[in-house]
């Protein structure tokens, strides 16, 4: 079963790399990411960007690329990992008997990014979360996906995953990025914008070199080709330029 | 201006990530909250916090008057002046 779905605009983060065109060159093997902050966001509230972490600016970053302010829409927050960096800083800061910060440990759940965003934008609609852990990028799309076929016109969906620290063990416990990765698509059923067919497949072929995926699904949108297979586990998925 | 009061004003900035304030800018007289620097209930749990860090001084919200402490630079040093001494 394939399922048709139109990109009518998307954004993408890593560091040093956030045009269109820097992804291009990124696609071509021009552009490795170095070791930039993101750019300074428009029209995040002030008040409110003091809240946000290196990851969560990252996420506002190519959010603000997709969505005018106050802009309204459903959306689907989706991270591996989330902010697991913070995370951990609060249990060494517990280990050590040390009080947690109240700021750090209100924005410590998984869906504070989304939670930002909705305050930003005032944003009234449906917002999900996924936490698909090792299963990539399939899960978000077919939260979003059944969105737009539950009736809505246009869905917001935002990955984000930064690098795991060194405490965890890289294999048999959790997949990492390479580096930071954020990235927004506004998808739809119908009109102008970039159409992809999106299947699940039992193929495990693996186009990305990394588990989570992010950097290889950027750089398809980005890049002159076709089709892209991400397996994980047994389970696969399967993108299709129409 | 008490030597407290200025301390304060640099742990409020630098506690709170209040980047584009600068310390020497804020009016020790001025209401921190509903206005002023416009911080929120979070930044109150945070400074408290920081006042514990700093000046092993806990506003006790049972028993202190905390909106009242709370209310200014002025207010707060002096709150914290008089619980060290």
């Amino acid at each position: 079963m394939a399922y048709p779905f139109i990109i009518r605009r998307w954004s993408a983060w890593a560091p040093g790399v956030q045009t269109q065109d820097d992804w291009q060159q990124f696609a071509a093997g021009r552009k490795p990411p170095d070791h930039q902050a993101p750019p300074p966001l428009q029209s995040t509230p002030k008040p409110l960007q003091r809240r946000l972490s290196p990851l969560a600016k990252a996420a506002m970053f190519v959010v603000e690329q997709c969505l005018a302010p106050g802009e309204q829409m459903p959306a689907v927050f989706s991270s591996s990992h989330g902010e697991i960096g913070k995370c951990l800083d609060m249990l060494n800061d517990l280990q050590q008997g040390e009080e947690l910060s109240p700021t750090a440990f209100s924005l410590s759940v998984h869906n504070a990014i989304a939670g930002l965003f909705s305050i930003a934008y005032a944003n009234r609609c449906e917002i999900n979360c996924v936490a698909p852990g090792a299963g990539g990028l399939g899960p978000g799309l077919i939260e979003a996906l059944g969105l737009l076929h539950s009736g809505y016109g246009e869905v917001l969906l935002v990955y984000y995953d930064e690098v795991l620290p060194d405490f965890f063990p890289a294999t048999g416990f959790a997949a990492s990025l390479p580096f930071p990765c954020a990235a927004a698509l506004r998808l739809t059923l119908d009109g102008p914008g970039l159409a992809l067919e999106f299947s699940p497949t039992s193929s495990t072929r693996q186009d990305g070199d990394q588990p989570l995926q992010l950097p290889a699904f950027i750089e398809f949108l980005a890049a002159d080709r076709s089709r892209l297979h991400l397996g994980n586990g047994g389970r696969g998925w399967q993108w299709q330029k129409l | 201006m008490s030597n407290t009061e200025t301390e304060l004003k640099r742990l409020i900035v630098d506690t709170l990530a209040l980047e584009d304030i600068d310390a020497a800018d804020i009016d020790s007289s001025a209401p921190l909250f509903n206005g002023g620097l416009g911080l929120d209930s979070i930044d109150a749990l945070e400074l408290g916090v920081a006042i514990r860090k700093q000046y092993r001084v806990k506003i006790d919200a049972e028993q202190d008057d905390v909106a009242q402490i709370f209310s200014s630079v002025a207010a707060l040093a002096q709150f914290i002046d008089s619980a060290r001494s």
